[in-house]
């Protein structure tokens, strides 16, 4: 049980930036994302891209901004909770708020901040895997040396797909990697690594069928043009196809939601007490789905729940500039 | 705003952008596909994976006939039904419409 002040739900540029707003004004805060990594969409499509409208970057790359707001928020010395999605939301007899994840985290917090942008990112459905209900499915890659005594069989030709498969060329007993496509989109030098490598290559086909009861026994392998089927000797499946995002449970939560988004007044709250939403999750009449606009909207709401939060205190947090003590480290030298 | 989907992709349906789109927005038609540009976050990944660069990005580039098709699929009734197929938040989960826009229904048919 641990017991915030604020809850952030989403760990991108506007949560991250809430977080740090948070520190300013000296509420407990826990961050929390479904990912297994901060900074959200940025980090996860386009960490090599550069950005140009970001106040005062000129450019910066995806990366660079990500590990700059991820310094400026720990100043807040945030409770940090990756690889979690909440998944519930219910108000508290003392007017608290208690939000709990899959993973069976509780929070009570004294108000929730949704900056979850395009949602949660499930991983994208593979008929054949999800029939199978025991063992050997690898969503997420262990160690190498943990697969010595296994047959891999990945599946899919993006980046994940074809590192995946290089990574257990060398340790896994046997390395298959199929793909639907005639091409891999992965990096040029990967895919060039996988052909010099122990793996096997099947393209243009699909994962059919996963064999075995409590673990897998066989795969069947079936050519997407001609429907020619081969079986090969499998003991874990990699599905490596990527992620969707979608709203998820907070969908459910009670808020006002508009196609994808959550309508939110111009303090940023939602309608239901104690909750608040800012970035790309939130909507209103001449919304701009930007960062600069997100940053603006995650000051704007936390300096709002602070003054709920504390009857009395004012809305304008201050300026920056006059803080007794700088959040950031080293900042100001 | 949104990406858009051009005439290159009439009969080729490929369906590398559909592996690569996060947010599932990418529909399949009869003979081509089409983006939801309500549901386009304007991530670019399906630019540089279509095979026929059929795709283009929001600008001013962007050739208006098929801003308005790609518009049209989800905003009019197609041929075959009788509501728009509006914003259904996914593509999986509905399949191929297996109908095209009047303007593609033709193009298609000429070509």
């Amino acid at each position: 049980m641990a017991d915030v002040d604020l809850l952030i739900i989403g760990a991108g540029p506007a949560g991250l930036f809430a977080t740090y707003y948070a520190g300013m004004r000296g509420l407990r805060v826990a961050l929390v994302d479904s990912l297994d990594h901060l900074g959200g969409q940025v980090a996860a499509l386009y960490p090599e891209k550069h950005v140009y409208d970001v106040a005062g970057f000129p450019a910066v790359r995806g990366r660079d901004l990500v590990a700059g707001l991820t310094r400026q928020a720990l100043g807040a010395d945030p409770q940090i909770v990756l690889g979690e999605e909440c998944s519930s939301l219910e108000d508290r007899p003392d007017g608290s708020i208690r939000v709990r994840t899959t993973a069976g985290t509780a929070f009570d917090c004294g108000a929730v901040l949704i900056t979850a942008g395009i949602g949660r990112f499930t991983p994208r459905a593979l008929p054949a895997v999800d029939a199978y209900r025991g063992d050997g499915i690898h969503r997420l890659v262990r160690v190498a040396e943990e697969y010595a005594e296994h047959d891999v069989v990945i599946v899919g030709g993006g980046d994940s797909a074809v590192d995946w498969a290089n990574m257990l060329a060398e340790t896994a007993r046997s390395v298959t990697i199929v793909h639907r496509r005639a091409g891999f989109t992965a990096h040029e030098a990967s895919v060039a690594q996988l052909h010099a490598s122990r793996a096997r290559v099947v393209m243009e086909s699909e994962l059919a069928e996963v064999h075995g009861r409590d673990a897998i026994e066989r795969v069947v392998i079936r050519h997407a043009k001609t429907g020619d089927a081969h079986e090969v000797p499998a003991s874990v499946v990699i599905p490596a196809l990527g992620h969707i995002a979608s709203l998820g449970p907070l969908a459910d939560w009670g808020l006002t939601i508009v196609g994808r988004q959550i309508a939110v007044g111009t303090d940023m709250s939602t309608g239901r007490a104690r909750v608040f939403a800012a970035g790309d999750i939130t909507d209103y009449p001449g919304k701009v789905r930007l960062m600069a606009v997100g940053f603006g909207e995650a000051a704007t709401a936390v300096n709002n729940i602070a003054a709920m939060l504390r009857p009395g205190e004012d809305v304008f947090p201050g300026h920056s500039s006059e803080l007794a003590r700088p959040l950031v480290a080293g900042a100001g030298v | 705003m949104g990406y858009v989907i051009t005439e290159a992709c009439i009969g080729e349906l490929d369906g590398s952008c559909v592996d690569v789109c996060p947010v599932d927005c990418i529909y399949e038609g009869l003979e081509k596909r089409y983006i939801n540009a309500n549901e386009c976050i304007d991530c670019g990944a399906c630019l540089t994976a279509c095979p026929v660069d059929a795709i283009q990005a929001p600008g001013a580039d962007q050739d208006p006939i098929w801003i308005e098709d790609n518009r049209a699929f989800f905003a009019l009734p197609l041929p075959t039904r009788d509501e728009p197929l509006g914003d259904p938040g996914g593509a999986t989960g509905i399949g191929p419409l297996g109908v095209d826009t009047p303007l593609v229904a033709e193009r298609a048919a000429n070509r």
